[in-house]
């Protein structure tokens, strides 16, 4: 079975400064895999690499098979259009710290948004899918709301049935509960959680260990855009090797 | 909105046998009332002064308020404000992108573009535009459209180039300060749903920009409406010239120019009613509750409904 996402010593520089030295990982179909580490530590970057929201310096990186950004044709690289750099994002669900709603429209049009403009969808079907997927988060009630009408946690389950109404066949969650209050945590884990169990491949980004040990499949801790340690999350964070860890989980934990 | 009954009779208040309410007599301001007398003194001399003035042929006003070239005058005005802002406000949208592309000759250009266009007077440039005719004896766009200039560049064309270019100069900054306002996220979030830059531009982040570039443009169309006077100076039969020629003809001068003030200010008081709903509607979204309109609050304070107002109880 390929990789879902498989990275070989992806490099990723901003200017002078090296954000990503280095990373080598492997996320398999249907694998919830996620990612912590301090502040600064390159794994938000190295989410964003992923469906090429930053372009990575070095390295390969590959989604389902196909390079992020590139195609590759008699051993030369060739750059990626825009249109089909946009048409990989597709497959690829992105959910935001700040939840980046569209505030102009309701959590019914934020959720129909991307299929009837990107895949062409007729109003109607859209509209059915997106009252299915505002249901499964547990806001049919709010369709009608804008954003500004709605809690943290509400704006953030939104924003998981937008990326859910493309259909992906990856999430990227790019800690999607850092910006909530500690009370509202709980209803957007709970519907991650579902997705993990209807056999989702996640990745995640989070500083919620209690979800990493409860549903994550593995686990890596990145510190100065490095991988220092990875394994089952039970086994990291029960018993981690490294000192740099320790740490870290000491003062998290 | 129930704050204003929570003041009088709320839980704090004496009726609750709280602390007894205190009577004392408050400060007095003389100045006051010594600076009213003094404006209105001064409002009064103003109006007198024009008023006692038997030259003044205050008749006429309404006896021309309605007449035949008058209301042209008002129909041409009004056409090249509308004209002259549709090429400002599609030129603007175009130059602002510009202005933002990451093509350093593209943004250049837009660069240029504005710094020549706001940076020299309105008025010099219809003269420049009515003027060409000294320097391009003939237009020739090859196999399309070939004409002597003189002919081809009409007064209505002059104005309109020279309004509408000035002006695209002036909504050019207030699109892209309205782009820039647009959060970053935004665009991220789009693309990564899967959708075109362009896509991403017209869906997303210029609706959204909508709310930071109407308001200033309301502000551009009035000021359009009242600059389109200068183009009675390159033979344009706008309302001014027609009231200015009108007033020459007959003896009343100053009268036709207090007419046409008077337009000018029926005109740009309609505007601001629109303005003012065109920027409620862009606010959708940006507010939880949209305030109400004056005629929802007129309604409210008239007819004493139980849902509507809260105030009313």
């Amino acid at each position: 079975m390929t990789a879902m996402v498989k990275a070989e010593n992806v490099h990723k520089s901003f200017g002078n400064v090296e954000v990503l030295k280095g990373i080598d990982l492997e996320v398999a179909p249907r694998e919830v895999f996620c990612l912590i580490g301090p502040s600064g530590s390159g794994k938000s970057t190295f989410l964003r690499c992923i469906n090429h929201l930053e372009k990575i310096t070095g390295g390969r990186l590959s989604v389902d098979g196909d390079l992020v950004g590139y195609r590759e044709k008699n051993g030369k690289l060739y750059e990626l259009k825009d249109s089909e750099v946009a048409l990989k994002r597709r497959d690829i669900g992105m959910v935001f710290q700040r939840f980046n709603l569209f505030p102009h429209m309701t959590a019914l049009e934020n959720v129909m948004e991307a299929p009837v403009q990107v895949k062409g969808e007729s109003k109607a079907v859209a509209r059915e899918r997106a009252q299915r997927l505002l249901d499964r988060v547990g806001l049919a009630d709010k369709a009608g709301n804008y954003p500004s009408q709605l809690s943290g946690g509400q704006q953030q389950r939104v924003a998981i049935a937008r990326a859910l109404a493309m259909e992906p066949k990856l999430m990227l969650f790019d800690e999607p509960t850092s910006a909530l209050d500690p009370e509202l945590v709980g209803d957007v884990l709970d519907v991650m959680r579902g997705l993990a169990e209807d056999g989702m491949t996640m990745i995640v980004v989070t500083h919620e260990m209690g979800f990493a040990r409860e549903v994550g499949d593995s686990l890596v801790f990145m510190d100065e855009g490095v991988v220092v340690e990875s394994g089952h999350p039970r086994d990291v964070l029960t018993n981690p090797q490294h000192e740099r860890t320790q740490s870290f989980l000491s003062k998290v934990l | 909105m129930t704050v204003d009954v929570n003041k009088t009779d709320g839980p704090g208040g004496a009726r609750g046998g709280g602390p007894e309410v205190i009577k004392a007599i408050p400060v007095r301001h003389p100045l006051r009332y010594v600076s009213a007398l003094i404006a209105l003194g001064l409002l009064v001399a103003i109006v007198y002064a024009f008023a006692q003035s038997d030259k003044i042929n205050w008749a006429t006003i309404p006896d021309y308020f309605f007449n035949e070239r008058i209301l042209d005058g008002v129909v041409e005005t009004m056409k090249l404000t509308v004209l002259a802002m549709l090429i400002g406000v599609v030129l603007g949208i175009v130059l602002a992108v510009m202005r933002l592309s990451k093509n350093p000759v593209t943004s250049g250009i837009a660069w240029f573009y504005i710094w020549f266009f706001r940076g020299t007077p309105v008025l010099v440039q219809l003269f420049v535009w009515f003027n060409l005719g000294l320097v391009f004896e003939y237009i020739n766009l090859g196999p399309f459209y070939k004409d002597q200039w003189s002919d081809f560049m009409t007064p209505m064309l002059t104005a309109l180039l020279g309004l509408g270019l000035n002006e695209a100069a002036y909504m050019a900054e207030i699109c892209r300060a309205g782009l820039l306002s647009v959060d970053e996220g935004q665009t991220e979030a789009a693309h990564a749903l899967g959708m075109s830059h362009s896509k991403t531009l017209r869906r997303i982040v210029i609706p959204q920009s909508m709310r930071v570039i109407v308001p200033p443009t309301g502000n551009e169309v009035i000021n359009m409406l009242k600059t389109t006077s200068l183009v009675s100076a390159v033979q344009y039969l706008d309302l001014f010239r027609v009231t200015q020629q009108i007033g020459e003809r007959s003896t009343a001068t100053v009268e036709m120019y207090f007419l046409a003030a008077a337009w000018y200010l029926v005109m740009t008081s309609i505007l601001s009613v629109g303005q003012y709903y065109v920027e409620r509607f862009y606010a959708k979204g940006s507010t939880r509750t949209l305030p109400p309109t004056p005629m929802q609050r007129l309604k409210a304070a008239v007819i004493p409904s139980r849902n509507l107002s809260g105030g009313l109880r």
